[in-house]
């Protein structure tokens, strides 16, 4: 599938490119006079020999190349909006390039904006792909992966990425999803590494992964608690919420099963009618509202805590 | 999330949002301005470029050829043509059609008057063509002339042919070549007659969208529109179009016709602009050239905002003035 997929980018760059050389030059004579008014100074510096037809031009300045890894890595991430991906993936080589070139004496403070540049890259990267979409994700991943190593091996250290920098990258990442800081803490608590700790490869993805299915939970856990609440203003019914969450609970506690049988018993337990018939008992016909209730807040952690006492922790 | 896009091949997947078009585009501009974009860098200009796609800026001043061929590209086009005049809706000023023209024009020189006379059509049901129309009511007609152009031509041949008792299954897409054939056929065969039978419209104008694609209104609304009358006119359906405010919402591009007017953060820098003018008008009379030409442009601006009620009652008279012939 890579493959084809490199051959037909690679075809389409080659298309792009060879397409020029039959374009009639409009415009030589105004090139002409820009040339004559010594408007080219800075580029003889870099160019020894000035490109005489516009094939050269481009395969002198790379254009070819430059087109053909956008149009992979685009075709990789199969990004929702081709033309933004493509937007910031000029961006982000602008933006290497220029600090590559001036950000060379600035010591520490230039590692450290480096780094931040790496993690906005990586957590960009990140969001491409839905997890659903399994290998696109995971591919994404190891991008990013990639990415984070390469700020640390420039600092001459052991292989992996710095247990703080995969901290700080699950924490912006949750934050991107969305996912409320404090319902993230307890997650980001369970998962996080030392510092100094080197974090290989699958625990990283895993690592990934568990946020990015943990930010959808919470997103369900909310509209869960808008099915229980009435109306949106007064808190839900404490004694509605605490028989939705044991129904949510008893759902996630099928580990005993084989795996394809696990989601059938999972979701058959969290079906609607089920969940109406917990509600059902746990809500007194006879009071109207004046039971105690649950703020949404309160709601969301009980729910968060569920998912994060089943995350398990990769030795 | 739509992850149909996993599913399409490689080339279904780049053609969706016209990468390739975008690709090459930025090629050609790249090579027509080889030493100016060098020296900006090239990577940057590649950023800079599909940037200005994303946010619809790169239709400006470009060719007539570029800002219609992508559905993105028309898009921009309208919701850019509407932010640079709304202040003629404002001021409740009515244009005629070459006036609107040269409007167009000033944002894409060779946009061609035939399209802006075919919007103005729409608006004013073919009568008294150089009648002057309001700024909304050209606007949204002018919206699905420009963005479904294709398919209204094919609608008139259909149409057409439903007149003269053609059977509709013979119908064929007409290419640019056909169309050339029919020029009179939006002109005065259309108009003269009272209209089609609206199920039968309705079918032939469904079995058309199948053959576009995305390039047409949704479907619900045509129904929607045919389903109201038993007998539809050619210019009666392409104002419903142009009214229907589920079309323009999928379109994208414009506000609802309420809030088409209401632009706040402009407002806040004309009072800023105009409170600047009350306070310093010596300073500005001392200025050089340029400067003394601002207050004189801006002075239009105040006028606009003293008197916005009264203008806002004449606007909305002037579109029932053109609404009221449509029957």
């Amino acid at each position: 599938m890579a493959k084809t997929e490199q051959a037909k980018c690679t075809h389409h760059a080659s298309e792009l490119t060879s397409k020029e050389e039959s374009l009639p030059l409009v415009t030589k004579t105004a090139m002409a006079e820009k040339r004559r008014s010594g408007g080219s100074g800075i580029l003889s510096d870099s160019k020894p020999a000035k490109p005489e037809t516009d094939t050269e031009f481009l395969s002198q300045a790379g254009i070819g190349v430059l087109l053909r890894g956008a149009l992979l890595k685009l075709v990789e991430a199969r990004s929702e909006d081709p033309i933004g991906f493509l937007a910031d993936h000029f961006g982000n080589l602008a933006s290497e390039s220029e600090n590559g070139a001036s950000g060379c004496g600035d010591g520490d403070q230039g590692n450290s904006t480096e780094e931040h540049q790496q993690m906005t890259r990586a957590l960009w990267h990140l969001r491409l792909a839905h997890h659903s979409q399994r290998s696109a994700f995971n591919n994404n991943v190891r991008i990013a992966y990639e990415l984070l190593v390469q700020t640390r091996e420039r600092r001459r250290m052991g292989g992996g990425v710095r247990g703080k920098i995969y901290a700080e990258l699950l924490r912006c990442l949750c934050c991107e999803l969305e996912v409320p800081e404090s319902t993230a803490a307890p997650l980001l608590c369970r998962i996080q590494c030392h510092d100094h700790e080197a974090v290989p490869f699958e625990l990283f993805r895993q690592g990934v992964l568990t946020c990015a299915v943990f930010s959808d939970y919470v997103r369900k856990s909310q509209s869960l608690y808008a099915a229980v609440c009435p109306c949106p203003e007064t808190p839900a019914e404490r004694a509605l919420c605490q028989a939705v969450l044991g129904a949510l609970g008893d759902a996630l506690d099928t580990s005993h099963c084989a795996d394809s049988a696990h989601y059938l018993e999972a979701s058959a337990k969290i079906a609607p009618c089920k969940l109406a018939e917990a509600m059902a008992m746990a809500h007194n016909p006879g009071d109207t509202q004046t039971g105690p209730t649950m703020e949404p807040q309160e709601f969301e952690e009980a729910a968060a805590a569920l998912f994060i006492a089943r995350v398990r922790l990769m030795s | 999330m739509n992850a149909g896009r996993f599913t399409l091949t490689v080339d279904e997947f780049l053609a969706e949002k016209n990468v390739l078009f975008y690709l090459e585009d930025a090629v050609n501009q790249l090579l027509q301005h080889k030493e100016e974009y060098i020296q900006f860098g090239i990577v940057r200009y590649f950023a800079e470029y599909f940037r200005s796609v994303k946010s619809g800026s790169h239709i400006l001043f470009r060719e007539f050829d570029y800002v219609k061929a992508t559905a993105h590209n028309r898009a921009s086009f309208i919701h850019i043509f509407w932010r640079c005049f709304r202040q003629i809706g404002k001021n409740g000023d009515l244009l005629a059609t070459m006036e609107y023209s040269s409007l167009l024009q000033l944002l894409c020189p060779d946009f061609p008057v035939e399209m802006v006379q075919k919007a103005a059509r729409i608006v004013l049901m073919e009568d008294a063509m150089d009648c002057p129309m309001c700024f909304a009511d050209f606007l949204y007609a002018f919206q699905i002339q420009f963005y479904f152009e294709e398919f209204l031509d094919s609608i008139a041949v259909i149409y057409q042919d439903l007149l003269s008792g053609k059977s509709p299954n013979t119908v064929i897409v007409p290419t640019s070549t056909s169309l050339e054939m029919h020029p009179q056929l939006a002109t005065d065969d259309i108009a003269a007659q009272d209209g089609v039978d609206s199920s039968l419209f309705c079918s032939c104008i469904e079995a058309l969208c199948e053959r576009y694609k995305h390039e047409h209104p949704a479907k619900y609304a045509i129904k929607e529109i045919l389903q109201h009358s038993k007998c539809m006119s050619f210019y009666g359906f392409l104002m419903a179009l142009a009214k229907h405010e589920g079309i323009s919402h999928n379109i994208g591009s414009l506000p609802k016709k309420g809030d088409l007017l209401f632009d706040p953060l402009m407002d806040q820098e004309l009072e800023k602009l105009i409170s600047q003018l009350t306070i310093s008008p010596a300073s500005n009379s001392s200025s050089s050239g340029p400067g003394q030409k601002e207050p004189l442009r801006k002075a239009s601006p105040r006028k606009s905002l003293q008197h916005r009620k009264r203008i806002e009652i004449e606007s909305d008279g002037s579109t029932e003035e053109t609404d009221s012939s449509e029957n």
